[in-house]
């Protein structure tokens, strides 16, 4: 899994590339931590090349949004995949993120 | 409640009829009993008339006799008494010889027409019999007697022929009642010169007449030419009244003048007199010829139908008695019938009332067949023949996470109280085995609830089943029931262990069993009511009758009705006495000979779990899966798996999860085994996937996407292993 962080004024880019899987996802939350410290501006997930999420991804997903709420920011999830989509509705994301 | 009614005015209608019936019954009784009694009085009246009439003539043959002999005493002596008129002292010769002769005549004279000899103006020697025998003479030539003036003696001279008197009570010869014969005597010119006359003592005739007893209570009365009693069984009246003065204060004065005129006329017949039926008496009469005299015989109706009305008085009461029983028994009878019709009546009540609790208990019981149209795996069909209209038997199965609980039970006794409890032990089932997985945890914890609440002794035979449908793998436990069948190349008897019934008492260990079914395998479970089922000698069904019925080939359905019908034809006219129920199963998933295993054992570290991918993606080709489902698999395993990985193995130590996945021509198990602390990630709470962010928890997810994306999921824990099972329909 390789993770992309790419910040641009007061939006950051984060480019999750492959499969975000548990064992991955331990290594994600390390990796985003800084951002989830400083979660007050937008923050795009840029999901194009991410091909599997478990529940473990979700829950980064999930601590994103809850800093980023706390902190008067945004997320916004960007091109998701329909096999994710699906995840995303099973468990009630879809109405919890702003999805592009 | 029309049929009732019916019953009922049958009832009413039929006593109504009976009482009818009775009625003609006895009126027929009645007119036989009269027409005898009647035919009997005329018979009695026909045979009184007879012997009154034989009685009648003979004693006029006797008065008669002395008629006869008096007058013949008379006229023979007139050639004497002509000879000697001549010779007026010769005369008293012939009187004397006429008394002397015959005993009969009292006394006689030979009396002189006054003038006839210049000598003898009135000239009359009378010869009689005193009281002491001795004959005596006397003149009756007196100027007190005067008798050319007497009756004798003028009467004969008027008609000319010999004339009897009538009777007189003679006070010169001692208060004798008497009757004189007088007969003119003509000289040889042809010139009456005397009357003779002969004087009959009538004494006799009082013995006669008294001794005349048709009856004990009749009696005969004599009367003369003019109606005068001359002899009756009043003394009184003899000689002193006549009949004519009789009937006047006679109390049926009508008949009595029309009986005396035709006595006085000389008539004879019968006649009946009195109006009142006790008062009513029978007179057969008949004339006494020369004399005048009538005679009568009087005889009591009492006397001659005193008998027959005293046996029409008994058969009457006997008649009486009689149809009072016969009424009696009748209405009792009615009454009776009445009752029963009551009791029918409360009888269809409380068969209806329990037809409504058999509707409700079988409103429980899954009664749908095939019940799981959808399912080729598997054929049932199962039925319950109450005994009683509820019954104490009960069955019960549905499918959860893939696998079939099924159970059936025969709670002891019948009736209502047995269907209660076959109701509260089903609910119990359903309750239980809602979340319970094994057949041991099931029946342990039925009986204990039940054996809390259970005071009246009562208790179920019970056997509970739980069979994967993927798998085929049955597991059991047996509460005192009949071993079910077991149909596998063979028939034979599911191998059960000899557990207590249901009820009998808590905390008691059910041991399970287990057993592979393969595909067209069958089970069969039934109650005793099938193999206990008696025919009229009292022999059973039995084992063997059952399994001969279940040899032949026939769908699931066709098997109970086969089975029913031979029941029943073998019961034949006897009672059905146990509830009859039976449960088919019949396996049909033959997943397994074309099921493929693949098996990935894992280290319990969380960087092993992207081999899940390549695992998922192997029979994913295999199974010719398409991407998206086989992310899904991939999902809902990688969950599973590291829940085992995170929370089965204290962190640190080193353990195995074992996933095997088999493949099935439709479905795809996962079955997911570790050796870690018990943990049964199904437990886990619900996520609440509607809350707002604040609130949403950070975990929860895994076991929900698992459940999600699957069609089942278990948990079970065995021999010290979590095994968690998952299956996919594809």
């Amino acid at each position: 899994m390789e993770v992309i962080i790419n910040k641009e004024n007061a939006v950051t880019n984060v480019r999750l590339v492959g499969r975000l899987d548990t064992p991955a996802s331990q290594e994600v939350s390390e990796q985003l931590e800084p951002i989830m410290a400083n979660a007050s501006g937008t923050i795009v997930l840029d999901c194009t090349e991410m091909s599997y999420i478990s529940s473990s991804g979700l829950r980064i997903f999930l601590s994103l949004r809850k800093a980023a709420a706390s902190q008067g920011g945004k997320i916004i999830v960007k091109n998701i995949s329909d096999d994710i989509r699906q995840v995303f509705m099973m468990t009630g994301f879809l109405n919890l993120f702003e999805i592009e | 409640m029309a049929l009732n009614d019916n019953i009922k005015t049958v009832v009413r209608k039929s006593r109504g009829t009976g009482l009818l019936l009775v009625f003609v019954a006895a009126a027929m009784l009645e007119a036989t009993t009269l027409i005898q009694y009647l035919s009997s009085q005329r018979m009695l009246k026909r045979e009184a008339s007879q012997r009154a009439e034989s009685e009648l003539r003979a004693t006029r043959n006797q008065i008669m006799d002395v008629v006869d002999q008096a007058e013949a005493a008379v006229h023979n002596s007139i050639w004497i008494a002509r000879w000697c008129l001549d010779y007026p002292d010769s005369l008293v010769v012939v009187s004397r010889r006429i008394v002397e002769e015959n005993p009969s005549v009292m006394g006689s004279t030979f009396a002189l027409v006054p003038g006839y000899n210049k000598n003898h103006p009135l000239f009359s020697p009378y010869v009689c019999r005193s009281a002491d025998g001795n004959i005596e003479i006397k003149s009756l030539a007196t100027e007190d007697y005067d008798y050319p003036s007497q009756e004798w003696f003028t009467e004969p001279l008027n008609y000319g022929i010999g004339y009897w008197s009538e009777p007189y009570v003679d006070t010169g010869g001692g208060n004798v009642l008497m009757t004189t014969y007088s007969v003119p005597v003509t000289d040889e010119s042809g010139r009456i010169a005397a009357v003779l006359t002969a004087d009959v003592s009538l004494d006799w005739l009082t013995d006669l007449i008294g001794s005349v007893r048709v009856y004990p209570n009749a009696f005969s009365v004599l009367i003369s030419r003019d109606g005068t009693i001359m002899v009756s069984p009043v003394e009184e009246f003899n000689m002193q009244r006549s009949i004519q003065d009789y009937a006047k204060g006679a109390r049926d004065t009508a008949n009595f003048n029309i009986l005396a005129s035709a006595m006085l006329t000389g008539k004879s017949g019968n006649l009946v007199l009195g109006q009142r039926r006790r008062e009513r008496t029978s007179v057969f009469y008949g004339p006494v010829e020369k004399t005048g005299w009538s005679m009568a015989i009087v005889i009591p109706d009492s006397e001659i139908y005193g008998e027959i009305r005293r046996m029409g008085v008994l058969v009457g009461i006997l008649m009486l008695v009689g149809l009072s029983m016969l009424i009696l028994i009748l209405t009792a009878t009615a009454k009776s019938q009445l009752k029963y019709a009551e009791v029918n009546e409360k009888k269809e009540r409380m068969e209806h009332e329990l037809s409504i609790g058999h509707n409700i208990q079988m409103s429980m019981i899954p009664k749908t067949f095939p019940p799981f149209p959808e399912r080729k795996d598997i054929d049932m069909a199962a039925t319950i023949v109450p005994a009683k209209a509820v019954g104490g038997d009960l069955y019960d199965f549905f499918i959860r996470d893939e696998k079939l609980y099924f159970c059936i039970g025969d709670v002891s006794g019948k009736g209502v109280p047995a269907s209660l409890l076959m109701s509260v032990t089903r609910t119990l089932f359903r309750s239980v085995a809602s979340h319970e997985k094994s057949p041991q945890r099931i029946v342990t914890l039925i009986n204990n609830a039940m054996s809390d609440m259970n005071e009246n002794d009562m208790f179920v035979t019970f056997f509970c089943g739980i069979l994967d449908m993927a798998t085929g793998h049955l597991r059991y436990c047996n509460a005192g029931h009949n071993p079910p069948l077991i149909f596998t190349d063979e028939v034979g008897m599911l191998p059960v262990l000899p557990n207590l019934p249901l009820g009998v008492m808590g905390g008691v260990h059910f041991p399970e069993q287990e057993l592979d079914l393969a595909c067209d395998n069958a089970l069969f479970l039934y109650t005793d009511g099938v193999t206990e089922a008696e025919n009229t000698s009292h022999e059973q069904f039995g084992e063997d009758r059952m399994i001969a019925v279940l040899r032949e080939r026939r769908d699931s359905q066709g098997h109970l009705k086969a089975m029913e019908k031979a029941v029943a034809d073998f019961v034949g006219s006897a009672e059905q006495s146990d509830d009859l129920t039976m449960l088919f199963i019949h396996y049909l998933n033959d997943m397994k000979p074309d099921a493929t295993e693949r098996h990935l054992i894992l280290h319990n570290n969380i960087q092993q779990i992207p081999q899940l991918a390549d695992f998922i993606e192997t029979i994913a080709n295999e199974m010719r899966l398409d991407q998206s489902l086989a992310m899904s698999l991939n999902l809902a395993l990688e969950e599973a798996v590291t829940n085992v990985i995170l929370y089965a193995y204290p962190a640190g130590s080193d353990g195995l999860v074992d996933i095997e996945a088999i493949m099935g021509k439709d479905i795809l198990e996962f079955i997911i085994s570790d050796s870690g602390v018990a943990f049964d990630p199904t437990a886990a709470p619900e996520a609440d996937i509607s809350l707002g962010v604040e609130d949403r928890p950070i975990g929860g997810l895994g076991i929900f996407l698992v459940r999600n994306i699957m069609d089942t999921v278990s948990y079970q824990r065995t021999d010290g292993k979590n095994i968690l099972s998952m299956t996919k329909k594809l």
